[in-house]
């Protein structure tokens, strides 16, 4: 497929996404205002717990919003994924995106792409507001700070395309979603830092990669880390993306002959 | 009745072939069944089907509810795969190449709902004309064209979620047109159509395999299948009975031809529900 055949995909998908997102207008507003509470939250807990504690030698509330912010976008692109199959899966309409002229593997990544990309929107509204109105300021993210983004995104659509195939392949894949997620949330350091928990837990958290895309994105937005200091993250986040991204693209495409060699592509 | 039975020897002009397929749906028990050791038959869908349709021929399938029918344009769109057997798209095998074939069919599936519910027809067309490769300048018109051609001019701004049963139906037929596909499949395409959209359909299903597409048509109307059809396939119990080309051919024939053809052994109750 050529370039131009996928940038002119990519751009029906991203319209199509858009145009949904625009019209379910209310939708985008609660989550707009649950972001809000959640920062209030954020702000008040960590006044209450006091300045004296500094994880990581950062202040309590930047070390929780960009946590939870980045945390959030990685994991919801992965559940925008697996619910955009489960409801084409419901609606019906996966059947038929199965079926076009477009590779169903190509069609899931842009879709991917194009539901992070959202996301992302999404966390720079979410750090702006949470470090910005509350009196905080980030530094200008350097070329460290983007490697670290899109490696994660990299590993965040690779997921994505995991729970995917789990969905085609058990069609419960929201459930499996919700286990990684609290796993993940627990492990990785969103609320506190990974040195706090037991030795068996930490060890466990150093093979998930979001535990690295936390650590390094705190150090490039709170501490201005440049790409020499983030090297050590950027090799791992890049091995983890290397490894993961062709083992989702096997997974999702076995998955879906399966579905279509025991008929149960449409089944939810 | 003037009827003609045709040799479906297989040549170079065949748009489809079936080869001895065969395709069993075995039914995984949910976890907790499978604990609890529920255990279900597997359910035997097409067995040992042999037929072919000649490029620009429209084939119609009938047969009572659960015969095989929509198993086997599933089967041709590549949505399900044989257990054993060929099935051979434009030269293309469904099971080594399938994109190939996806690139030559286009499949209205029965009573269907599957577009997005928030976007109009039109950004809908739009939207699966591009993944469909259907060049960026011709994409306005030619969902301009089938919008218009299957009567939804009128709703073409409406979102779909707002849409009728019988819209939604003609939304499907006008997206499987979209790409001009070489071969057409329609899974009872007028179940919720009135009579005189049923009418025009049929007509634009004449216009389609004039310009040489090929036409698979699941039908549980005898009126429908002696409307649009040149050959007859019927199907019982995942068995292909019988496919014939009949010239001319009316309803009545479609009927008498069923008639004889299925068995007699308990399977007047779903036969007579599609009268």
């Amino acid at each position: 497929m050529s370039i131009a055949a996928v940038a002119d995909k990519t751009v029906a998908i991203f319209r199509r996404d858009l145009l949904s997102v625009l019209r379910y207008r209310w939708a985008f507003m609660f989550t707009v205002a649950g972001a809000l509470c959640e920062l209030a939250a954020f702000y008040y807990l960590s006044r209450a717990i006091g300045p004296g504690f500094r994880p990581e030698g950062l202040d309590y509330f930047s070390f929780l919003v960009v946590g939870t912010g980045f945390y959030t976008f990685l994991i919801m692109g992965v559940h925008s994924l697996v619910q955009s199959v489960q409801e084409a899966q419901q609606t019906g309409t996966f059947e038929v995106l199965m079926t076009t002229s477009t590779q169903p593997s190509v069609l899931v990544l842009l879709s991917a792409i194009s539901a992070l990309s959202r996301d992302a929107m999404q966390l720079v509204l979410y750090l702006e507001i949470g470090l910005v109105i509350f009196g905080k300021t980030l530094p200008r993210p350097g070329i460290g700070c983007a490697l670290v983004f899109f490696l994660s995104l990299a590993i965040a659509i690779a997921m994505g395309l995991m729970v995917a195939a789990l969905q085609v392949a058990i069609q419960k894949g929201s459930v499996v979603l919700w286990a990684l997620g609290s796993g993940t949330w627990l492990l990785t350091g969103t609320l506190f830092p990974v040195t706090s928990l037991p030795a068996p837990l930490r060890y466990t958290a150093e093979l998930i990669p979001i535990t690295y895309s936390l650590d390094a994105m705190r150090k490039a937005l709170l501490q201005g880390a440049t790409l020499s200091v983030l090297s050590h993250e950027i090799g791992i986040l890049a091995m983890f993306a290397l490894v993961l991204l062709p083992l989702g693209l096997a997974m999702f495409s076995f998955s879906l002959r399966r579905a279509r060699q025991e008929g149960t592509l449409s089944a939810y | 009745m003037a009827r003609s039975v045709a040799q479906f020897g297989t040549t170079s002009t065949d748009a489809v072939i079936f080869e001895s397929v065969s395709k069993t749906f075995r039914h995984r028990p949910a976890l907790f069944n499978w604990i609890g050791k529920e255990r279900t038959e597997p359910t035997l869908a097409l067995r040992d089907v042999s037929f072919n349709v000649r490029g620009g021929a429209v084939l119609a399938l009938l047969g009572p509810n659960g015969s095989g029918k929509t198993t086997l344009l599933k089967l041709i769109s590549t949505m399900f795969l044989p257990d054993s057997g060929q099935v051979i798209v434009h030269g293309a095998d469904t099971r080594r190449d399938p994109q190939q074939v996806r690139r030559s069919i286009g499949f209205a599936i029965a009573g269907e709902r599957s577009f997005f519910p928030r976007l109009t027809a039109r950004e809908n067309l739009e939207f699966f004309a591009a993944l469909e490769d259907v060049p960026r300048k011709q994409r306005r018109a030619q969902s301009e064209f089938m919008l218009a051609r299957t009567g939804l001019l009128d709703a073409a701004n409406t979102l779909v979620m707002k849409f009728s049963a019988g819209m939604y139906q003609r939304l499907a037929i006008a997206r499987a047109l979209i790409k001009q596909p070489a071969v057409l499949l329609l899974d009872e395409p007028t179940r919720s159509l009135d009579p005189v959209v049923t009418a025009d359909l049929w007509d634009l299903l004449h216009e389609v395999s004039t310009d040489g597409t090929t036409v698979v048509i699941a039908t549980h109307s005898f009126q429908e299948a002696s409307a649009v059809a040149d050959s007859v396939a019927i199907l019982h119990a995942g068995n292909l009975l019988a496919h014939e080309a009949i010239h001319p051919l009316n309803a009545d024939d479609v009927r008498s031809l069923y008639f004889q053809t299925s068995p007699s052994d308990g399977s007047e109750f779903a036969v007579g529900s599609w009268r």
